[in-house]
């Protein structure tokens, strides 16, 4: 009987120390914050990057060499200024460049660049700030870095939001025909089929040099 | 010592042979090629490249059809690997379902390449090689708002709800064009990608909405389907169409001015590149990147002489 009584004792507590164990007790507002922490904050990393992507600026090429290089080695100067994350013919490159404004438009500014002997104006863009060109330009980040490919897409997002609030409202309070710019920003071009004499840039740093 | 030499020509025959047996056994794999459906010529193309490709490396292939149903696909998945299939080429029916049939093939060894579609497990394939369709639509969603002059009614036509490409597409175009207040979406349904679908889905709602000026759709079928049912309606000029895949159709229709643009997604080098990398992981190669994106190219009118039906010129 004793036995008995000690056998169900035994059990019981291992019963009891089993459950204990299997169940846990947590603040809700505790799980949600930390799940919180765990997500990725796109806004955040764009400002790390757009920290890290105003040093490397400088090391842009200006774009009239830039267009000279690829009439002549087109492969050679694709491999060594162009940046993109995966298969294709798209390629990003960053570059510098300045020059008089030779027209403002709703969407954008006609910039001749001043070495350029192809007379070709560049369009810099001012309203349709969209698209992965400045962040895939420098060549900062990589593509298998991220687990999920939204959160590179949102990369982008928070980084032309960036440039949207931070670059363009004193450039475009300011700018008119005439007036001197210089500028730093991210080309897309066609390897295949680069379009030389319709440039679009978006910009990363703009500068009025000569009201 | 004569029978230690002649032990060790004994072993050197043995090794031989067995690395005969080895060569001999990378020309007699078999390549299975699963696509999600065969009822839509973008599909047909991607199928019969991946499968042309893995032929011209020197592998038996087949082509599977899941006729966009995963119970269906994972018959296929199950009689690849009872059939002795080394790899799969794989074009996935749900991002989500068709998860369990590539974790299957990985249990019995046999390696899975995802093309154009992805699943939603990062380990579970052994490479996807997916065009970077949020990226091309953010292009298609610029494009839209400049053609629309910001301003106007409009539908969009959904892919199939379980595949992220639709979502994906669908992401790229809404983060530019919902920055455009005066851009007013009155009706956004799916429609499968299929061109029937669409050209009834389209039909429907011009009934409730005669006065929309653009219409996007997740593929270029469903926009063939869609233009159709503008011209039946009599509104094919007062309707801007968009598309995405780069068919040979949609091809033609921007040549002819029908359609406004399409993304073109290159189904070739996908197909092209999951069979070299079957190929590769044959010939011992393991270290596949999980993910990489294909870029894709947006045309227009403006530079429609560049391309040819699913792909470059």
């Amino acid at each position: 009987m004793k036995k008995k009584f000690f056998t169900w004792v035994a059990i019981a507590l291992v019963a009891a120390l089993v459950v204990y164990n299997s169940v846990y007790f947590k603040k809700l507002s505790e799980v949600k914050a930390s799940s919180l922490a765990k997500q990725f904050d796109p806004k955040l990393y764009a400002r790390n990057f757009w920290n890290k992507l105003l040093p490397v600026a400088d090391t842009a090429i200006k774009i009239a060499t830039l267009k000279r290089s690829l009439l002549t080695n087109p492969d050679s100067t694709f491999d060594a200024c162009s940046h993109a994350l995966g298969i294709g013919n798209i390629r990003y490159i960053l570059v510098k460049g300045e020059g008089p404004v030779k027209a403002v438009y709703e969407d954008e500014v006609a910039i001749s660049i001043l070495a350029d002997s192809s007379k070709k104006p560049v369009r810099l863009a001012t309203e349709y700030i969209f698209g992965n060109a400045v962040r895939d330009a420098s060549g900062i980040l990589n593509v298998s870095d991220f687990t999920n490919s939204m959160d590179f897409n949102n990369v982008s997002v928070e980084i032309n939001k960036i440039i949207r609030a931070e670059v363009l409202p004193a450039f475009k309070a300011n700018i008119k025909s005439g007036v001197t710019v210089a500028f730093v920003g991210a080309i897309e071009l066609n390897r295949k089929h680069p379009n030389l004499d319709d440039i679009e840039v978006i910009p990363v740093r703009l500068k009025i040099i000569k009201p | 010592m004569k029978n230690n030499i002649r032990t060790i020509l004994l072993l050197l025959v043995v090794i031989a042979a067995g690395a005969c047996k080895n060569g001999a056994n990378t020309k007699s794999k078999k390549v299975a090629v699963i696509v999600s459906t065969l009822n839509n010529p973008w599909f047909v193309v991607l199928a019969e490249t991946a499968a042309a490709k893995a032929k011209e490396l020197g592998y038996e292939t087949k082509i599977f059809d899941s006729q966009n149903n995963t119970a269906l696909e994972s018959d296929h998945f199950e009689n690849a690997i009872a059939s002795g299939y080394n790899a799969v080429l794989f074009n996935p029916t749900d991002a989500d379902g068709s998860v369990a049939n590539v974790l299957k093939a990985k249990a019995a060894g046999v390696p899975v390449f995802c093309m154009d579609r992805e699943v939603n497990a990062p380990d579970a394939a052994t490479s996807q090689i997916l065009a970077d369709s949020y990226t091309g639509c953010v292009a298609l969603g610029k494009y839209f708002v400049e053609k629309m002059n910001k301003k106007g009614k409009y539908v969009e036509i959904l892919g199939l709800v379980g595949d992220n490409n639709t979502w994906n597409r669908s992401k790229g175009f809404h983060s530019v064009v919902d920055m455009y207040p005066n851009l007013q979406m009155v009706a956004q349904q799916s429609a499968d990608f299929d061109r029937n679908k669409g050209m009834e889905v389209l039909e429907s709602i011009l009934q409730a909405h005669p006065d929309i000026e653009g219409v996007f759709c997740g593929n270029d079928a469903m926009a063939m389907g869609a233009y159709q049912a503008l011209v039946a309606a009599g509104k094919s000029k007062q309707v801007k169409v968009f598309g995405f895949d780069g068919a040979e159709d949609a091809i033609q229709s921007i040549k002819d001015g029908n359609m406004v643009a399409t993304g073109m997604q290159f189904p070739k080098v996908m197909a092209e590149t999951a069979a070299i990398f079957a190929d590769e992981y044959f010939k011992g190669r393991r270290d596949f990147p999980k993910k990489i994106p294909v870029a894709v190219e947006m045309v227009t009118s403006k530079n429609i002489a560049d391309y040819t039906g699913y792909g470059k010129k």
